[in-house]
């Protein structure tokens, strides 16, 4: 009797456990495709890092489902952090992203390392030769002479402002020198505005980039190489040139913590230099392009640069090396890189495009685009992605410090490159 | 007789019926923590496998100035949170226990217990923004301060987010302290009143002592939770300026999410739940010996 009861306490036991066994494993008891065997599907999901962007996205799925049977779904997240710890730990899982956006730089080969991401090589060969990717922007895609991912957009850094506030000041005409800009400024200021904008969070470095670029290319992109040092003289003049412009009451509060687009309509601040995806972002607030707000080129800080330093950014879109979908995936990227579908996407954000056959609406953006593949600009990558992770992490901090509360930069300027020592000594 | 065999056997199988709940534990409690603790002996970028450095991370830990910072801002947290928020939830616990408008009296400091972190960092992020609610109303008044940055360098910036969270917590406290008030018996108490006991010596030899118990479990609770300080600190400054204000959990998942430095990220990890599990032990037994001796 005691075995019969025994038995039947663990025959529930086993079927309990096959049943939770059961209810984890998913997929309904069919054979799923082996790893790596291609399943055409008729949507893809685009894991993404720009929540704010998804109606854009979900017009863009809607015009790819159209045009080449494909469609796409946004799966968006808020937080730049979460996101990427996401996609890090879905490569260690079965369910890998098909398309997801990601960075160029430092982030991107770590995953090209790891042979995380595929190959799209012959689809960049074809986007040059029909004019679809200008050759420039190869080589933040280039590792070892391939390509991987392909281009989610590209965006030059301007400086946004106001229009409404630059009228109350009196002022008629955009500055074209650095001295101009300067008297922009003051006028602005005597108007009782704040002329820029700064944070001590994320973008701290905007500032340090703009007065860099503008002063020094040469030791900026050195110093993204890691073949200059943080505490050279170029740099600490920069940082120097940068206090006097807090000291002298340029700046809106750097903890603020309203948004910066709504800094710029409120009046708060006139200008704000930012990629010009920050046109889409003004647009969702419903400034109207070239009557509320407008945009022109960052003078260089040293007039005698023989070419304006244009801070340039691209973001990539990816696909994993094992995904099941190759062929949808490589169907919708195909696309994706056409005029039609640059056209879609450029016009569903008012921003521009990577692909100069797009046609882009916004009269400023489009004669931006001309202009800069002309000869008087340098191209010069954004800091963020041209600085290794962690030595853009400490400087993060120390400008966010710095903004807050101004003083001798010496002391963190070190810090940065106490870390970068660390991390170029890593790479040799 | 076949009652008793039954019940024997049901008593010999049941522990069979814990096994699912255990392993369902097992799975997502002590594999993880046992992954962490290696993770942390490892250089891992969550990328490529972890790679065995040894006490690499630990050494680093206790060298990096930015991290004994935080371990710093830490230990304020907790001395802040073991005392402000008890101290001001035991006053008002006290002074509306037995009042006729008691209840509505403690309301206040209640209601913003319902409030997430999350939304306490952003209310206080606005009030205390150079030009926020509290720069404005100084000015209003005429007293010194209102441009002040409040949040804006070490160790003011964690003093006024122990402020901040003080406000929200004071308010549970509070409500602790009534139902220990509630649990003493009242004839002792009365026959202190007859005796002339009154206002502060009353509550100095009669009821502090008899609140021994509910105050153990205050502190306790307030111990663990100030040693894992996170969100009203990253609404409120993320850490910074710098890292003027981050405190261990902060470092951890800066280390882990944001530099994708998994190892010293678990590291961190591992000594913050070394020094909450030491400490809330360490305490426990402290005050339950007491209790022991005493009784």
């Amino acid at each position: 009797m005691q075995r019969k009861t025994n038995r039947k306490a663990l025959t529930a036991l086993v079927m309990a456990g096959a049943l939770a066994l059961s209810a984890c494993g998913g997929g309904g008891g069919t054979a799923g495709p082996a790893k790596g065997e291609d399943k055409p599907v008729d949507s893809l999901k685009f894991y993404n890092d720009k929540g704010g962007w998804k109606d854009a996205f979900t017009q863009v799925g809607a015009a790819s489902k159209k045009d080449v049977g494909v469609g796409m779904e946004p799966v968006g997240y808020s937080d730049s952090n979460t996101y990427t710890a996401f996609i890090r730990s879905s490569f260690r899982t079965k369910e890998k992203a098909d398309l997801f956006t990601w960075h160029t730089g430092k982030e991107l080969q770590d995953l090209v390392d790891q042979k995380l991401v595929a190959e799209t090589t012959d689809q960049w060969t074809k986007a040059i030769a029909d004019g679809n990717i200008p050759e420039q922007l190869k080589q933040y895609f280039t590792f070892d002479g391939k390509q991987y991912c392909v281009p989610l957009n590209a965006g030059y850094w301007v400086m946004y402002y106001n229009k409404a506030v630059f009228k109350k000041a009196g002022i008629t005409e955009t500055p074209k020198n650095w001295a101009e800009l300067t008297q922009v400024a003051d006028k602005v200021k005597a108007a009782g505005v704040k002329p820029f904008y700064q944070t001590n969070i994320l973008f701290s470095f905007v500032w340090f980039e703009t007065l860099l670029a503008g002063k020094d290319p040469d030791l900026y992109d050195a110093l993204a190489a890691g073949k200059a040092k943080y505490t050279d003289p170029g740099v600490v003049e920069v940082m120097n040139e940068w206090k006097k412009m807090i000291d002298a009451g340029y700046f809106s509060d750097p903890g603020a913590k309203t948004e910066p687009q709504a800094q710029l309509k409120n009046g708060d601040v006139a200008m704000i230099n930012f990629g010009t995806w920050f046109s889409g972002n003004l647009n969702t607030l419903k400034m109207k392009a070239g009557t509320d707000y407008d945009f022109f080129v960052i003078p260089n800080v040293n007039p005698a640069l023989p070419k304006t330093s244009m801070i340039f950014e691209t973001g990539p879109v990816c696909s994993a090396a094992a995904s099941d979908h190759a062929s949808t995936v490589k169907k919708w990227t195909d696309w994706w890189l056409t005029p039609q579908a640059q056209t879609a996407w450029a016009n569903s954000r008012g921003d521009l495009s990577f692909n100069p056959k797009a046609e882009v609406k916004d009269p400023a953006l489009s004669k931006l685009n001309k202009d800069v593949g002309g000869d008087g600009y340098r191209l010069i990558n954004r800091w963020f992605e041209a600085t290794p992770v962690p030595v853009a992490n400490k400087a993060l901090e120390v400008f966010g410090a710095f903004v807050t509360k101004p003083g001798d930069p010496m002391p963190g300027l070190q810090k940065i490159q106490a870390e970068a020592d660390a991390y170029w000594a890593k790479q040799k | 007789m076949r009652n008793a065999a039954a019940a024997r056997t049901g008593a010999r199988v049941a522990p069979l019926f814990g096994l699912p709940a255990a392993g369902v534990v097992a799975l997502l409690l002590y594999l993880p923590f046992l992954w962490t603790t290696y993770v942390s002996f490892t250089e891992y970028d969550g990328l490529a496998s972890p790679v065995w450095n040894g006490l690499t991370n630990y050494k680093a830990m206790f060298s990096d100035p930015d991290l004994i910072g935080s371990l710093v801002n830490t230990l304020l947290w907790v001395a802040g949170m073991i005392t402000l928020p008890v101290v001001l939830g035991l006053l008002v616990a006290v002074l509306t226990y037995g009042h006729k408008w008691g209840t509505w009296l403690r309301l206040p400091f209640l209601l913003p217990y319902a409030i997430s972190g999350v939304a306490v960092g952003v209310i206080w992020g606005f009030v205390l923004q150079p030009d926020g609610a509290l720069g404005q109303a100084l000015g209003f008044f005429g007293l010194p301060g209102e441009h002040t940055g409040w949040l804006q360098s070490g160790p003011g910036n964690t003093l006024m987010m122990i402020v901040a969270t003080t406000w929200q917590a004071a308010g549970v406290n509070a409500l602790l302290f009534v139902v220990g008030l509630q649990s003493i018996p009242t004839e002792p108490l009365e026959a202190a009143r007859l005796d002339g006991a009154e206002g502060f010596s009353l509550f100095r030899h009669h009821l502090w002592p008899q609140l021994r118990a509910i105050t153990t479990v205050v502190i306790g609770l307030s111990l663990v939770g100030s040693l894992k300080t996170f969100d009203v600190v990253w609404v409120m400054t993320q850490g910074g300026p710098g890292t003027s204000s981050e405190t261990l959990a902060l470092s951890m998942y800066k280390e882990t999410f944001v530099l994708n430095d998994y190892g010293q990220g678990a590291a961190i990890a591992l000594f913050l739940s070394l020094v909450t599990f030491a400490a809330s032990i360490l305490y426990l037994r402290y005050q339950l010996g007491d209790a022991r001796e005493q009784g």
